[in-house]
């Protein structure tokens, strides 16, 4: 619990047992799961000895469990209508913005009318991308349980550092839906940096390079004595190696003149073919092929023109990248390749060409976010001493709101550290308006259609006044997992209307209730009992830690405050032997709220004693 | 809460003053964000969580208004009760005025294509030398107390500055990012 943190900076006294903490990446192609193990963080394998789970899974008729992994890959051929792959490409996009993937995705897709979500059609009933990336979570989390023996904790997942606001959230409701506790989303390539152990001792400027199944980002961050900085990040979040495997796909179908009409089975077959081929050619130069009644060779050099626009399109992003960071080529002191499609030698000629210095690779580039998820999901458990390192991240997006003439005005540029709040006034352009829209995007663009729509909320109960009388200040929260929320008040007449705004594709708590019940039919009463558990775990933590942090910080209590604190204390102690979830709960949230102000309190001693002891309070006197 | 204090130099410890160290601001925001980031939150209570959130919002908040040059003569002014967001006929001198003119127009003769990169980076150059001019003269009357005159500084460091903004979009644009 961080109440006893903050007292024991260094580490933690009342430790009891090791928490059980995980690092999930959740790729397009590959999913992996990382704990710690010993002295090391690794990737943990299934029970025949494989680290990789397919981010594949196929549905099956009727009350039939859904296949995951390598168990869902046949599908592929078999069953295409009903076996899902990459559907990282479809968290958090609408019908309009998939189109452009089409080429990847097997299964049928409807677009919801109602609210513009996609919906997979399959034999097993209607699948949200959230559901099916929650099924690939569930099962490493049980990978993880079996081996850890014992429930999780927490986990820390990774995401592209380019996932937009919408994306962001789907994962985490994908989490939730799967009965995870997120104690952070972390970026892929920050995790990655994190798994090289370039800590506490190095210094410099490292760039990510990450190019995974569907996803490309790169990164640049600077280490400072065990703070890694996220200088600026950038990239695409429709190119990765699955395009590689279309661009020579394309070029089979070219050269053979085969018929290139195919149905989904035949397309996934080609895929394959073409999977093998950029495989091969990582080990091998040149290399054989043949298709239906063709074959011919390739090598590494008509792959790389077969592929240079994708390359180009890689070391454009480097090149922004670099300029947003301000930085030199000659300031970069190491770069990391991560993601499968890296072993590619045309990949790794133009990197190195570009930074003109040899990448590290020394950690399987398809392991090394996982592990630094492992390490990072260690540290916020409070299983490693906190202060080992800390990660600070930036908003990969702008974020901007609506103005007249359809145009975006921006309210927190990209690359800005997070978390970060930014407030702007509004205020009315009609006598008597008692409403005001406002509308909030994501993107570079000036134009708002080619932003992209994070949320259109109302501010209502604005008192009527004349034009321009009435003050609305709104507040654009992003928090460290990059996650938005927006508040609003009215100013003017002191009453403030205060609203929290969840973005439209966001899912409510009633929605992922609905759904876990759904899935769950059959165990409702374990669910109940786990809901017990979690609420019982949840008050006991809370408990003690308030306890600890009052036998250290007690003294800053008032009576008054210390009285509040006490009873909510009590009543919650008492409600723990009734087993009932919700009051115990409600409860639970009660003393969080008392203990609001101490928190605050606490926290102000920390930062005095941060600056080396000194008070900023007489610093403030010396200062004027 | 301390970090609610109006005064960024004081968050970080630091003389109030425009010319300052870098590193050390840097070195001390670093030590504050390790006291007060979220993920030292991680696995707490809801109510520190957002306290957490709070206050690193601030610290970035304040961290970034200090190493922006702008920024932070913006705050400068505004301990000394200047407000910069009411801009008056007064605070801008028509040879100012004339002045971004010109270099607008110079601007925008410059040919949107490849080899006006170097142009670019010409004209880059020269605004550059004018900021540290300008800037130089802000941190001459701010220190002497001629508010009005540091107001004007700031001013002109700032349509200098938005110049420079809108000269790295086009040149982003030329290079096709």
């Amino acid at each position: 619990m961080a109440l006893l943190q903050i007292s024991e900076p260094g580490g933690i006294t009342t430790q009891t047992e090791r928490k059980r903490a995980v690092g999930i990446d959740l790729g397009t192609t590959n999913s992996l799961v990382a704990a710690r193990c010993g002295d090391s963080v690794e990737t943990l394998p299934d029970s025949q000895g494989r680290h990789l789970l397919p981010s594949v899974v196929r549905y099956l008729p009727e009350g039939q469990p859904a296949l995951t992994g390598y168990q869902a890959l046949d599908g592929l051929l078999t069953d295409p209508l009903n076996t899902i792959v990459s559907v990282k490409r479809l968290l958090g996009k609408n019908g309009d913005e998939i189109s452009d993937n089409s080429s990847f995705l097997t299964g049928r897709f409807v677009v919801d009318q109602t609210n513009d979500a996609l919906v997979i059609t399959t034999v097993a009933g209607d699948k949200q991308p959230l559901e099916v990336s929650a099924d690939i979570l569930r099962v490493l989390s049980e990978r993880a349980e079996s081996y850890l023996s014992g429930p999780l904790d927490g986990v820390v997942i990774t995401v592209p550092a380019y996932f937009n606001d919408a994306q962001r959230q789907q994962t985490r409701d994908a989490a939730r839906l799967a009965g995870l506790k997120v104690l952070r989303l972390l970026n892929e390539p920050t995790s990655a940096a994190v798994a090289y152990g370039l800590d506490s001792g190095d210094q410099g400027n490292v760039v990510v390079f990450d190019l995974g199944g569907g996803t490309f980002d790169v990164s640049i961050l600077s280490l400072q004595k065990g703070v890694f900085q996220v200088l600026a990040t950038g990239g695409d979040t429709n190119l990765g190696g699955d395009d590689f495997d279309d661009k020579l796909a394309q070029w089979i179908l070219e050269q053979s003149g085969a018929n290139s009409e195919l149905d989904p089975g035949e397309r996934n077959a080609l895929l394959h073919l073409a999977r093998q081929m950029k495989h091969d050619l990582s080990e091998k130069d040149p290399i054989d092929v043949s298709y239906a009644d063709w074959s011919g060779s390739l090598d590494n050099e008509q792959y790389a023109r077969i592929t240079a626009n994708l390359i180009d399109r890689t070391i454009k992003v480097c090149r922004r990248v670099l300029r947003d960071a301000k930085l030199s080529i000659a300031q970069i002191n190491n770069i990391v390749l991560v993601g499968g499609a890296t072993r590619m030698p045309v990949i790794r000629n133009q990197v190195q060409k570009l930074f003109q210095r040899e990448p590290l690779v020394s950690i399987d580039p398809d392991k090394v976010v996982a592990i630094g998820a492992g390490i990072q999901a260690d540290v916020l458990i409070g299983n490693k001493t906190a202060d080992s390192f800390l990660l600070l991240d930036v908003n990969p997006l702008s974020l901007g709101i609506e103005t007249m003439g359809e145009l975006v005005e921006k309210i927190i540029p990209r690359n800005t550290t997070i978390p970060v709040a930014r407030t702007q006034e509004f205020t009315t352009y009609k006598d008597g308006q008692t409403v005001m829209l406002i509308h909030v995007l994501q993107g570079e663009r000036e134009l708002v259609s080619d932003c992209r729509s994070l949320a259109r909320f109302e501010v209502r109960g604005i008192p009527p006044m004349v034009a321009g009388a009435a003050k609305i200040r709104v507040t654009f929260q992003i928090d460290a997992d990059g996650l938005l929320s927006v508040d609003a008040k009215e100013l003017s007449t002191g009453t403030s209307t205060r609203i929290q705004v969840k973005p439209s594709y966001g899912l409510g708590s009633n929605e992922i209730e609905n759904m876990l019940k759904e899935s769950q039919e059959n165990a409702q009463s374990d669910m109940k009992a786990r809901a017990l558990k979690e609420s019982l775990i949840e008050a006991e933590q809370l408990l003690e830690a308030l306890e600890s942090a009052i036998a250290v910080d007690g003294d800053l209590l008032t009576d008054d405050e210390a009285l509040k604190l006490s009873e909510a204390g009590a009543a919650l102690k008492k409600a723990l032997q009734t087993e009932n979830s919700r009051e115990i709960h409600r409860l639970t949230e009660k003393l969080n709220g008392a203990s609001e102000g101490f928190a605050a309190k606490r926290m102000d001693v920390q930062i005095v004693d941060a600056l080396c002891g000194e008070s900023i309070d007489t610093m403030s006197q010396d200062g004027k | 809460m301390l970090l609610q204090n109006k005064n960024f130099f004081q968050i970080f410890s630091i003389p109030e003053a425009y010319d300052l160290d870098p590193v050390l601001l840097a070195e001390n925001y670093r030590e504050l964000q390790a006291q007060v980031h979220p993920d030292r939150f991680a696995n707490a209570s809801e109510a520190e969580k957002l306290q957490a959130v709070k206050s690193t919002s601030v610290l970035n908040d304040a961290y970034e208004t200090l190493r922006s040059p702008q920024g932070r003569a913006a705050h400068l002014l505004q301990l000394r009760d200047v407000d910069v967001s009411k801009v008056s006929q007064s605070d801008l001198s028509p040879a100012l005025l004339f002045e971004q003119i010109q270099l607008r127009e110079e601007l925008e003769d410059i040919p949107r294509d490849e080899k006006s990169l170097n142009k670019l980076d010409h004209m880059r150059k020269q605004i550059e030398e004018k900021v540290r001019d300008c800037q130089k003269l802000f941190v001459k009357n701010f220190n002497t107390g001629q508010l009005l005159r540091a107001k004007s500084n700031y001013y002109e460091m700032q349509y200098l500055f938005k110049l420079l903004s809108d000269m790295d979009a086009i040149e982003e644009d030329l290079l096709g990012y």
